[in-house]
């Protein structure tokens, strides 16, 4: 009955074969990547198109308007009695239609202040230029010279902006 | 409509231009709500409490504010 001894001879210890390959998953080894890497911060930078885009869709369709127009008014002087020149004319209404869409949809985009001032300025518009061209009505009946009707629509744009500006600065 | 806007804005010592950035708004139209001479709608009412952290009829001066709510 003898005292059993440790074996001193580490080739006889057993093998703990987690650890005997170098590519062991149980190998603890330190990343060479670097813990923390600052990201640079990008300037945010909005686009000329998302903040101008209604001004600069407003601008090209008031360009293709007066192309059209200058277009339109030059060919209707050289073909005074072609058949056609009721389709010429008229012409210069699909860019100014292209306005107003482009108009409508910026409405739309409005704040509720600045919606309430559009109102207020349209109706003031509306009801001025009605009151102008009525009242102008009558002094041709009495001798003014008459005007185009071309004019009604200039007349109302320009009282909308006065209509803007002033309800703007009431609300100041 | 009379309202307690520019008392709360000042205790919070904020300015007009700072409240109308949080609010998605212009600087005058908080002035002319402050004054009274434009009533905001419900929903920028409700935007308006939420950024004080109050109910909105403490912003409205018409109700009195409870006792407990003024801390």
């Amino acid at each position: 009955m003898s005292e059993k001894q440790p074996n001193p001879d580490p080739a006889e210890a057993p093998i703990e074969p987690l650890y005997t390959h170098p590519a062991s998953p149980f190998l603890r080894t330190e990343s060479t990547a670097p813990k923390h890497v600052d990201m640079p911060v990008l300037p945010s930078v909005t686009s000329t198109w998302v903040t101008y885009r209604t001004q600069i869709e407003f601008g090209l369709a008031m360009l293709a308007y007066l192309m059209i127009l200058v277009g339109s008014v030059t060919v209707l002087q050289s073909n005074p009695n072609a058949p056609w020149r009721y389709v010429v004319a008229v012409l210069p209404v699909v860019p100014a239609a292209l306005v107003l869409s482009i108009f409508v949809r910026a409405l739309t985009h409005l704040n509720e202040m600045q919606k309430r001032i559009q109102v207020q300025a349209f109706g003031f518009s509306l009801g001025a230029t009605a009151l102008l061209t009525f009242g102008y009505g009558f002094l041709e009946g009495v001798g003014l010279p008459h005007l185009s009707w071309t004019f009604v629509l200039p007349l109302m744009a320009i009282l909308w902006g006065v209509g803007t500006a002033i309800f703007t600065l009431r609300y100041r | 409509m009379k309202n307690r806007l520019r008392v709360l804005r000042a205790e919070l010592d904020s300015s007009q231009a700072e409240l109308a950035e949080r609010l998605g708004v212009f600087a005058p139209d908080v002035n002319a709500i402050e004054t009274g001479k434009y009533d905001p709608s419900l929903p920028l009412g409700f935007t308006i409490a939420r950024t004080f952290n109050r109910h909105i009829e403490e912003i409205d001066g018409h109700r009195p504010v409870p006792e407990h709510r003024l801390g």
